[in-house]
This record gives structure tokens, C-alpha cells and sequence, in this order.
């Protein structure tokens, strides 16, 4: 890693970490100036039985009637020492409940992921080189009709077929194997349509180009040129559009996570949310605000390893730029 | 030469009558209860899956014992020191009698011995002394909440020996003894209530002394009980005292309700909590058992504020009751499982007396004064008076599903007599915030809440002690504070009879509570392999006598 990398690396970071506290700040505005609290709104309810006079009393002991800027100082100082605090709700420390369903959520995510690329590529070969009385122009549709199904309306008909028509997987059990599979086909499906319309638009780009006619005029195979010659080339602008559907993985995952009866962030951040779990939602945004500034990071600095055309110039200064672009612009990977 | 002999003699017709009588035999023997299979012999070991809409908030058991969700595992993880059944009667649990003095500010409970939390520590006085201290006054900086409904009136309690503890109270306190087998008074380990509430959140770490212990858990997924096989002091009133039938007990999360019931017809569950009471009829058609188990408390109704025009007037409030058709409500919204309203509490509660004909529909009389109070039918249908609309609005309850629906059928109902009904639905959060008893702009409560003992209701609705002053009536009502004043200091259950009856027949006469339907807020659907489930006065489901047929 030369010191471009490095300069570019640790300025990058320094903006990472602006854009957590700001999330984290920003979660604890929003939340605070809605009314109500999750330990005010438990003993609300009128099963409780509790007075106006020992709801109040409950809150002066829990330092909550404290000034707004007092609790967030006391919140920003103990974040900035690694405490992620306690759950008002539920009174455990806020790392161990995302440490209890962090992985769950990954193994969703990365599913999804890999299912979303897979039926991209897929869609894509299929629009190019199968025979058009085999549906090539259909395939062509599927992008959009994927794009305007929800994921949990996906998700449900999944449950209904192969769960409880065909007993393919427990409903109950939603982190086995097969329950796993079609929960992450579910949240893939939406996000395959992003990729695969990129990828179409850049095969055909591709296809046109002049190493492309030469490659077929050598007689190699449609799976050949499509695997050796096109598919990398095409596949460079799809990076960014991952890096971009990383935040769309993580909402989808939270509805995907609820409809299949999932443990993970999302139904955390659906607890936290509806009971104004603040600790949580601020730990669960910063979290967020982390891995997306990570995977852009991590995109554009993949960007020169995929295409040899990109390079990093060597001041601090610089940013990714492409070998016939010296101008200053947006600080991220550009191809020519 | 056997062979032919035999063939020989067995004739067609001695053929015909030998299969028949084999036939019969075997129909009669089929026909006979096989003592293997009965419905009535319990079967030893199984687990069954109960799929729940939530699992709550926090696990401290303080938080958390209260919880419609939660309240289901404490229930079989921990024990009581009474036991209250679905009729409301107290039996013996943990305490196995128990004595009071003249006046009830003195209980001395008297303990079983031998019975012990999952942690090896006793159920003895000096632990059961630990739980009432907590539950009157939790440990409300740590963020453990006290008991809401345990008696306020508590001054202390003492370990007189290992088995016998005596409880004082600054006041006459005849509902002690309802409390005592109330879903919050949950028996837990000392050990437990002595960590911090980060340890006493974590449900592995709390020990109870019930018939099941926590084996596994995860927060917001499921939570997996196993049978706890030295289990010997079950209250004797559900017919068992030895250890349960049911191996294990997993409770699992399923947000979505079809999902719940499509997945207990499929056989992939045992038991699915809160289904759609429109679902009801249909299941049970397909075998499914379906259970309405009614808790002790208040019925759903209204609670009238009284301090606003024109509710403040009496014509007003007894033409609300007659004008709404309750048992429409019932045929419209709900199914024959749920009960007409016969007084302001539940019918099962005990004390509570039959007040139907205060209740009955009949829009003639609410039309008639409505005309004599002056109200005028105007061309669109609404009554005016002064140049005032006869308007009320209704804010629909979000903690049950099915009130909005029920708004809507009242709003319809009294529309023809000439009201205008809004109706306004709030979240949770905005409720809680915006409606109130006697709120400014809150003309009706929607009232759904349990209670232990029929005798704090008077309490609850005036302001004496903290009380809820449910109609903002203040010290108004002198009728309603003498009748209030006469339960609280009654020291027998024989001489408070007639007072609650007296004070049920006045708060419906005067319009100041209108019920609308006896509340059914659990609904389960269990596979038709469960059997023997019993239900106690909160309502909660308890599988401890449970088994699961062949």
C-alpha cells in the first residue's frame, strides 16, 4: 500500500467518524423531541396501575427528567469511551443484545447478497445470449418486476409455498438452512433487479466494443465471451451499486428478518424504534453509518484492482482518478 | 385329513356368523376406552411450541411480571403463595393457610416447607419477606419498578419462623389475599432480587421456584422452559401437585398472526397466541381448540368525564347507556365466545352482581331523554342544543385490537339517535400522552384493566389515596365517597357484598361507566392434541397440567 493509499485511507476515515457522531447525535435529537420514553410509555399502560405522581417519581430516579443537552453529553462521553450504555427497554447492555443478533443479520445480509448477484449475472447472461424464442426479451422485464414487488409480499408467498405447502422448512425454526435460503432470496430478489440493470446496460456497452467482435470472430464460445471477456469489464460500475445497496440490504433485512420471524438488527431496530429505545437506536445507527462508510471505502479501493485504467495519484491530495483525469471532482473511484 | 375335517364343518352360514361375531367383538373392543389413549390419562413427556406476538420488554421480574407475553413464562417458571382461579376463588399455593386479624391491617401467611427455588435456596419466610419488599417498593433508581396494583397501604413484613410470615399494613387491606395470587406477586429467589437489574434482565440468571426452569433463551426470539423434575408443591386446587406432564415448553416469537394460526394448523406448533377473533368460528369448525378465557377486572367500557358539557348532565350519560346495542357488538365484531356486559366488572369476579336490565338496549328510552333534556333532532339527523351538536368523541384503545372496530359499531349505533361520534386512534406512545381520565378534550376513556380484589374498584374511581378519579368527580358524588369509604374500611368479604352491589348498581345508573362488552384479551388456538390446559383468574394459559395425546 503505497502512502496515496494510506493519506487517501486515513482522510477517508476521518470523515467516517464525523458521519457516525453526527448519526449518533442526530438519532438522539430525533428521538428525544418525540414524546414520550420506553420506561413512561411501560408504566403508562393501564395495567400498570401506577399514579401520574409514581410515574413521575420512577422518572426523577432514573435521572430522565434531566435537561435534553445534560443526557446527551452524558450519552456522546460515555459513546466516545466505547459504552454503548444500557437498553432503556430492556435494561441489558446494548452490546450484548447486538452482539445476540449481529450474526444473525450478517448471514442474512450476505445471503441475500450473493442470491441478488447470483440471478443478476444470471438475468444478464440470459438477456444476452439466450435464444430469443426461449424468453430473451422477457428477461429483460425481470428487472423491474423485481424492483416493484415488495420483499415481504416475496417473503410471504415463499413461507406460504415452500413452507407450509410443501414443508420444505419449520416455519418456527427460521434460522435453519432452507429457512435461511428462501429468506434470503426474498431480500435478494429486490436488489438483484438494481444490480442486473446495470450489468445488462454495461454488457451491451461491452458486447459492442471492438475486442468483443474480435473475440467472437475467434470462435469462442457465447459462455466463453461472456465469462472471460465481458463479464469483468461489465461488472465495475456494479461495485458501486453494491456499495450503494448495502443500506438497502440492511432495510430490507429488517422487514425480511420480521416477516420470516428472524432474530437480527432489523427486528432489534423495530423494537427499539416502537418502544423509543434510545441507547439502542443510537448504537444501532452508528453501526449502520460504519459499515456504509466502510463499504464505500472498501468499493473504492477495490476500484483500481478491477480496472487496471484507474489509478490513485501519489500526493495526499489526490483521490482515485482515471489516467486521463487530472481534475479535482468528487472524492471517490471514476472510470474512464 | 385335519384340513378337510375342518373345512367340512365350517358351513357358509357358520362362516357368516363367526366373522360377524369377530366383527362385533372387535368393534366393541375398539369402541371401549383403551387406557392408553384416553383423553383423561395424561401422558408423561412431549414438548410443544407456543408462537407469541411479542415477548416483551425487559426480563426484570418486577418490569415484566404483568406482561400479557411475559406473564405466560413467569407463570410456569415461578410460583405464587395463592392461587386464583378463573372464578376468582383463592386456594392454597406456597402459603398453605393464612389468617387475619378483625381489623385486615395484620395477614400471618404460614408456608409449606421443603419447597425450594431452581437455585437450591428455600421458600421460606425470610425470601417471601424479600419479594413483598420489592414488589411495594422496587428499587426505582436501578430502574426496578414497584409492583403498580400491590396494596400502597403496606407498612412491613417479618419472618415470625422459616414457615410463618406476618404482614402489616397501615390500613384495612382485604385485598392482600387476591394480591397474593396475582399475576405480579411472582415468588422469586432472593439470590435474584439481590443482583443488579442488568443481571436480573438476564432471564438466565433469575431463578423461580415453579414446575419449569429456563433452559435457554434469546431476547426478542423465543425462550425455552424444561421440566423441573423435583417439582412437588403444585396448588392442589388444579387437581396436581407432582412435577408437569410436558417435557419442555418453547415459547417463540411470530409477529405476524396468520402466520401464528397457519402454522399451528400445519402441525408446525402447538399453540398460537392472539388470533383474530373473526378467525375463531373457522378453526374450531377445523378441530382446533379455542380458548376465551375471561380475566378479573374491569369490562370494556367508558368511563365518563363528567366535568365536561354535556356529560355533566345525568340525561345525557343514561341515554348513552340505553343507546348502545351490546349485543350487536358481539355479533358484529366478536363471536359467541365473548360475554354480554352484566355490571361494570367482569361477571366472573368475585362480587360482582348482575345489573343487566341497567344495560339493556333500548333507544326509545335514550330518544325520550334526549327530548326532554332538550335536544333537538336537527334535518341532518344530529340533536343540537343551544346551538350546541350532541357530539362525543372516542378514542379508540390501542392496547386492544379490536376497540376501533367496536367505535365504529357505537357510532353508528347512537347516530341514529342523534349523535355525532368521532373517532380518533392514537398510537401507544400518543395516547399515553393525550388521553387521560378527565382529560380537557377527553369526554370518554376507553377502560381495559384487570384489578385482584373488587374492593379497590371504589379506590380506582373516586380520588381518594391516589385513587384514578376515573369521572373527574372529585369530592362531587358524596354517595359515591361514602360507598367508597365503606369498602375500603369493611373488614369481611360477607359485610362488603352488599356495598360493592350497592355501588355497581349506582355507577351504572348514574351513567358514569357504560360498559360495552365483558373482555376476552388472551385468545388461543391450540392443536386438539393439547390437553387438560387450564387457565387462571388473569386469564394466562398454564401447561403445567398439560399433556399432549397420542
Amino acid at each position: 500500500m503505497n502512502s496515496a493509499y494510506r493519506a487517501y485511507a486515513a482522510k477517508r476515515l476521518f470523515q467516517a467518524v464525523v458521519v457516525i457522531l453526527l448519526a449518533y447525535v442526530l438519532t438522539f435529537v430525533v428521538v428525544s423531541i418525540l414524546p414520550g420514553d420506553p420506561i413512561t410509555n411501560v408504566l403508562r399502560n393501564p395495567q400498570s396501575g401506577f399514579s401520574e405522581e409514581e410515574i413521575a417519581e420512577i422518572i426523577a430516579a432514573q435521572g430522565l427528567d434531566r435537561p435534553v443537552l445534560v443526557q446527551l453529553w452524558s450519552s456522546l462521553s460515555a459513546f466516545l469511551t466505547g459504552d454503548l450504555g444500557i437498553s432503556m427497554r430492556s435494561h441489558r447492555p446494548v452490546a450484548t443484545l447486538i452482539g445476540e443478533v449481529l450474526p444473525s443479520t450478517l448471514i442474512l445480509a450476505a445471503s441475500g447478497l450473493l442470491v441478488a448477484l447470483v440471478l443478476a449475472v444470471v438475468i444478464a447472461y440470459g438477456t444476452r445470449f439466450l435464444p430469443k424464442r426461449y424468453g430473451q426479451g422477457l428477461l429483460r422485464g425481470f428487472p423491474s418486476l423485481f424492483l416493484s414487488v415488495p420483499n415481504f409480499v416475496i417473503g410471504l408467498v415463499l413461507i406460504h409455498i415452500f413452507g407450509f405447502q410443501l414443508g420444505i422448512f419449520r416455519v418456527i425454526e427460521p434460522d435453519s438452512f432452507w429457512a435461511t435460503f428462501f429468506a434470503a432470496i426474498a431480500l435478494g430478489i429486490p436488489i438483484s433487479a438494481q444490480i442486473a440493470e446495470v450489468l445488462i446496460a454495461n454488457l451491451d456497452h461491452e458486447a459492442d466494443q471492438e475486442y468483443a467482435a474480435v473475440a467472437r470472430s475467434r470462435g469462442l464460445s457465447k459462455a466463453r465471451l461472456f465469462a472471460r471477456h465481458l463479464l469483468k469489464p461489465s461488472s465495475l460500475p456494479v461495485v458501486t451499486v453494491i456499495a450503494l445497496t448495502i443500506g438497502e440490504l440492511l432495510g430490507g433485512s429488517l422487514i425480511t428478518e420480521t416477516v420470516f420471524g428472524r432474530t437480527g438488527i432489523g427486528s432489534l431496530v423495530q423494537r427499539s424504534v416502537s418502544t423509543q429505545d434510545l441507547p439502542v437506536l443510537q448504537a444501532v445507527v452508528s453501526l449502520a453509518a460504519v459499515v456504509f462508510v466502510v463499504v464505500n471505502l472498501i468499493a473504492d479501493l477495490v476500484y483500481p484492482l478491477l480496472d487496471p485504467r484507474v489509478k490513485l495519484l501519489g500526493t495526499p491530495q489526490r483521490r482515485p482518478v482515471t489516467a486521463d483525469d487530472n481534475s479535482s471532482g468528487i472524492p471517490t473511484a471514476v472510470t474512464s | 385329513m385335519i384340513d378337510r375335517l375342518f373345512f367340512s364343518s365350517l358351513s357358509r352360514r357358520r362362516l357368516l356368523t363367526a366373522t360377524s361375531a369377530l366383527a362385533f367383538a372387535a368393534l366393541v373392543t375398539t369402541m371401549q376406552p383403551s387406557p392408553a389413549f384416553s383423553a383423561d390419562t395424561p401422558v408423561e413427556g412431549g414438548d410443544i411450541t407456543f408462537l407469541i406476538d411479542s415477548l416483551g420488554d425487559t426480563w426484570i421480574p418486577n418490569n415484566s411480571a404483568i406482561s400479557s407475553f411475559q406473564g405466560h413464562i413467569w407463570g410456569h417458571v415461578t410460583d405464587k403463595l395463592l392461587y386464583v382461579d378463573a372464578d376468582g376463588k383463592v386456594s392454597p399455593w406456597i402459603a398453605e393457610r393464612w389468617e387475619q386479624n378483625d381489623t385486615a391491617t395484620e395477614f400471618t401467611l404460614h408456608l409449606k416447607s421443603g419447597v425450594t427455588f431452581s437455585d437450591g435456596t428455600p421458600v421460606d419466610a425470610s425470601a417471601v419477606v424479600a419479594n413483598l419488599d420489592i414488589w411495594y417498593a422496587g428499587r426505582k433508581k436501578e430502574g426496578i419498578n414497584p409492583i403498580g396494583l400491590f396494596p400502597k397501604t403496606y407498612d412491613h413484613a417479618e419472618a415470625v419462623d422459616a414457615t410463618t410470615v406476618k404482614v402489616i399494613f397501615k390500613k384495612p387491606t382485604l385485598g392482600l389475599i387476591p394480591t397474593l395470587g396475582y399475576h405480579g406477586s411472582i415468588l422469586i429467589s432472593p439470590k435474584t432480587l439481590a443482583q443488579p437489574a442488568t443481571d436480573q434482565a438476564d432471564l438466565s440468571k433469575t431463578s423461580g421456584s415453579g414446575p419449569y426452569v429456563v433452559e435457554s433463551w434469546k431476547e426478542g426470539d423465543f425462550v425455552k422452559l424444561v421440566k423441573r423434575k423435583d417439582y412437588n408443591w403444585g396448588p392442589a386446587a388444579v387437581g396436581q401437585t407432582g412435577p408437569a406432564h410436558l417435557d419442555s415448553i418453547t415459547y417463540k416469537l411470530v409477529s405476524e398472526p396468520s402466520l401464528r394460526v397457519a402454522s399451528v394448523q400445519s402441525e408446525q406448533a402447538d399453540v398460537a397466541y392472539n388470533a383474530s377473533p373473526q378467525e375463531l368460528v373457522t378453526l374450531q369448525d377445523d378441530g382446533f381448540t379455542v380458548a376465551t378465557p375471561r380475566y378479573l377486572g374491569f369490562v370494556n367500557g367508558l368511563a365518563i368525564n363528567t366535568k365536561l358539557a354535556p356529560y355533566d348532565d345525568v340525561k345525557v350519560r343514561q341515554a348513552l347507556q340505553s343507546g348502545i346495542n351490546r349485543q350487536e357488538i358481539i355479533d358484529t365484531v366478536y363471536t359467541p365466545d365473548w360475554k354480554l356486559a352484566t355490571s361494570f366488572i367482569q361477571s366472573n369476579v368475585p362480587g360482582a352482581t348482575d345489573h343487566s336490565d341497567l344495560l339493556a338496549y333500548n333507544p326509545e328510552k335514550s330518544e325520550k331523554l334526549l327530548d326532554e333534556d332538550g335536544w333537538v333532532k336537527g334535518a341532518d339527523g344530529i340533536r343540537t342544543k343551544d346551538g350546541k351538536a350532541l357530539t362525543l368523541t372516542l378514542h379508540s384503545n390501542p392496547y386492544l385490537a379490536t376497540s376501533k372496530s367496536v367505535d365504529e359499531l357505537i357510532a353508528q349505533q347512537l347516530g341514529k339517535i342523534g349523535w355525532k361520534v368521532n373517532i380518533q386512534a392514537y398510537d401507544v406512545v400518543t395516547f399515553g400522552e393525550k388521553v387521560k381520565y378527565g382529560g380537557p378534550a377527553i369526554p370518554a376513556y376507553e377502560v381495559t384493566r384487570s384489578f385482584i380484589d373488587a374492593g379497590t374498584v371504589a379506590g380506582i374511581l373516586t380520588n381518594a389515596n391516589n385513587g384514578e378519579n376515573w369521572f373527574a368527580l372529585d369530592e362531587r358524588d358524596a354517595k359515591l365517597n361514602e360507598l367508597r369509604d365503606k369498602i375500603a374500611g369493611a373488614a369481611s368479604i360477607d359485610a362488603r357484598a352488599p356495598l360493592l352491589d350497592e355501588l355497581q348498581k349506582y355507577i351504572l345508573e348514574q351513567g358514569y361507566f357504560i360498559p360495552r362488552t365483558q373482555i376476552v384479551q388472551r385468545i388461543y388456538v391450540q392443536s386438539p392434541k393439547l390437553k387438560n390446559v387450564t387457565y387462571n383468574g388473569i386469564g394466562y394459559a398454564s401447561y403445567y397440567t398439560a399433556w399432549k395425546s397420542e
